[in-house]
């Protein structure tokens, strides 16, 4: 895995501002849910696209498990677009707390509304702290039966060129759910955004 | 309540819907595109709760989904294909569907009204209908292609592949639950003769006639599939010998009764049926129970035709025709 | 006479922005730590009259330090600057000593009200 485009400091600056985005979501979410969420440092790698279905096809190979994905605009070419992906026995435990009952509605709408409020949240507090603001798509729902999340993977990321794998882990207390955020982002908004760290960095 | 910044003309002419409420639900603007579909005045609604404008609204569940709009200050979504339709408004195209109301997707964003820092939730509202009425029949394609997969083009009853896919997995339920299956296999007797004399036209006619007048004979959870040219098959689930054996009689009789009317002239056939129950221990295979039907089949046609045979228990070999 | 400060986070740029904060007339000598154990060891052998420390920290984090200060009565104040800003947290970190609670990104006058508050400027 490596850190492809990014020097050490942008690096250093990339997972610090998303460890802040991290902390803002988490507390978002966690008043909105009325339970506590432990934050746990998000590991953050730029890679290729192409490497991304592999990646992902160990960890949810066997299961059921689904993927939902959004895109994000915003000024001075941030843009992308962000995949969440999980498996299905997790996504129930998070719809109990968002005060979904069985049968109450589709469980396709429930991961969409699930992974909106994970996506946005994070990256809305990811914008704040380059001073960007985003607008974004609705969400689409590609679950999976088991064992094909890779080639799901392939059709969705084939046509961008990085990928910036976040690994998210949002831990509820008494619950463990565990889902992965994928962003993806296209060539050109890879280096718009090295331009906007050094911005950063420059500051200080 | 007045939102100068709402009066653009872009807003009137836009082809979409927009509807302004404040986080008690009561309405600050919709715009023309609302006016004109819902029939409604801004002025008469403005300070309305939007749930007692909109009759009919899913109120719980919108409710949370733009409480989540303001507590996270993120948009939130509602696509057609989970749900047509948020907002009864009629369309003016005409669908095959049965559904008069404009499909829907929806979007709510939050806003910052300029003048007082109230939190206000913008809902969009796009028209989805020509993908709505596009994906029924795009569903109805796939159906009748499915369909069309697993029927016999001629006779309709199921063709041998999909036949034979549930052959394996009824035997596998049967061993799985020690539910007894059987099987049987018939064919028309002299259908040779039959197309000589009445031409393939009337071949054909009769295994028509004939698959549709046995179908109807059986039970809903029976399997009725062509195996060859004029070789069919049914699979009893929750059958055991005896009761196939009935079944069988039955229909063989029904049959030779039965007279068809093919270009004025009275045509009746007769069938042999081989009939032979899955006996887990010896049929391991699918293959193998069909051959066990087949070889009772052989021997109903061997006695004489128009007949019933039950596969005898031990018997391997084909027995050598007697001259 | 210059206040030994400590500032302890694993990210460059987080330190940085804590230096950058801090008012100009502020006098103190800095010293920097990039996880928990190598903020431990500096306290245990110098005197630190102040530490900004983050919670989320690789080897020890956070918490893991407040407890160590409380446990081994190391003398300092401690100001947590943190991304995990939940309330719970917050309690937390308080009922562990904590001078105060800042959360991130930091801004320049809450952290200066804060020192003011408390007398450090």
């Amino acid at each position: 895995m490596s850190t492809l485009g990014f020097n050490e400091e942008q690096r250093d600056c990339l997972q610090e501002i998303i460890n802040v985005a991290m902390g803002l979501a988490s507390d978002k979410l966690a008043r909105f849910l009325n339970t506590f969420v432990h934050l746990q440092v998000p590991s953050i790698a730029l890679v290729g696209a192409s490497h991304i279905p592999a990646e992902f096809e160990n960890r949810y190979q066997d299961t059921e498990a689904a993927l939902v994905s959004q895109g994000f605009f915003g000024n001075e070419g941030v843009r992308g677009e962000a995949i969440v992906l999980y498996q299905m026995e997790n996504a129930h435990k998070i719809s109990a707390l968002l005060g979904y009952e069985v049968g109450d509605v589709s469980e396709i709408e429930m991961l969409t509304d699930i992974s909106s409020i994970l996506t946005t949240t994070f990256l809305n507090g990811l914008a704040d702290q380059i001073e960007n603001s985003l607008s974004y798509s609705a969400p689409r729902v590609l679950s999976s039966a088991k064992g094909d999340m890779s080639s799901l993977l392939k059709n969705t990321s084939f046509h961008w060129e990085h990928a910036l794998k976040v690994d998210i882990s949002y831990q509820l207390i008494d619950h463990s759910f565990n889902c992965d955020m994928i962003l993806l982002i296209p060539g050109e908004a890879v280096t718009n955004i090295q331009r906007i760290l050094d911005r950063i960095l420059e500051e200080y | 309540m007045s939102h100068t910044w709402l009066n653009s003309p872009i807003l009137s002419q836009l082809n979409s819907g927009v509807i302004v409420i404040d986080d008690e639900y009561q309405i600050h603007y919709l715009n023309a595109f609302i006016e004109r579909h819902a029939s409604m005045q801004l002025s008469d609604v403005k300070g309305k709760s939007l749930f007692s404008v909109f009759a009919d609204l899913p109120e719980a569940w919108l409710k949370r989904k733009l409480m989540s709009v303001l507590d996270l200050n993120t948009p939130a979504f509602s696509s057609w294909e989970q749900r047509q339709y948020i907002f009864k408004l009629p369309h003016l195209r005409p669908i095959t569907s049965s559904s008069q109301y404009m499909a829907q997707n929806c979007s709510m964003l939050p806003l910052v009204s300029e003048q007082t820092e109230q939190p206000l939730i913008c809902i969009l509202i796009e028209d989805a209908t020509d993908a709505f009425v596009y994906q029924q029949h795009l569903s109805k394609t796939l159906i009748e292609l499915e369909k069309a997969n697993r029927q016999d083009g001629l006779t309709k009853v199921l063709n041998r592949r999909y036949w034979e896919e549930q052959l394996k997995q009824e035997i596998h339920r049967a061993q799985r639950y020690h539910h007894p299956l059987s099987l049987i296999l018939f064919d028309l007797d002299k259908f040779k003769d039959l197309n000589d004399k009445y031409g393939h036209l009337g071949g054909d006619f009769v295994l028509i006639q004939l698959a549709s007048f046995i179908g109807s004979l059986l039970r809903d959870s029976d399997l009725f599939g062509r195996y060859g040219g004029e070789e069919f098959g049914i699979i009893l689930p929750d059958t055991g010998l005896d009761g196939a054996v009935e079944v069988s009689e039955r229909i063989c009789q029904a049959v030779a009764d039965y007279p068809m009317l093919f270009n004025q002239q009275t045509i009746r056939v007769s069938i042999s049926m081989g009939v032979s129950e899955l006996l887990p221990k010896q049929h391991l295979l699918h293959d193998d129970l069909i051959r066990c039907a087949d070889m009772a089949l052989y021997n109903a046609k061997r006695a004489g035709r128009n007949r019933v045979c039950s596969y005898l228990a031990g018997e391997t070999e084909y027995q050598k025709k007697v001259n | 006479m210059a206040l030994p400060v400590l500032i302890c986070d694993d990210s460059i740029l987080a330190r940085k922005q804590v230096r950058k904060s801090l008012p100009e007339s502020f006098d103190a000598e800095f010293q920097t730590a990039s996880n928990g154990l190598e903020a431990l060891s500096i306290l245990r052998t110098q005197e630190i009259g102040l530490v900004f420390l983050d919670l989320t920290m690789p080897e020890l984090d956070g918490v893991g330090v407040l407890e160590a200060i409380k446990a081994e009565g190391i003398d300092c104040f401690v100001i947590v600057i943190s991304a995990d800003i939940q309330p719970e947290m917050k309690k937390r970190v308080m009922e562990l000593g904590a001078l105060a609670f800042i959360h991130k990104p930091v801004n320049e006058d809450k952290l200066q009200s804060i020192l003011k508050q408390y007398g450090l400027i």
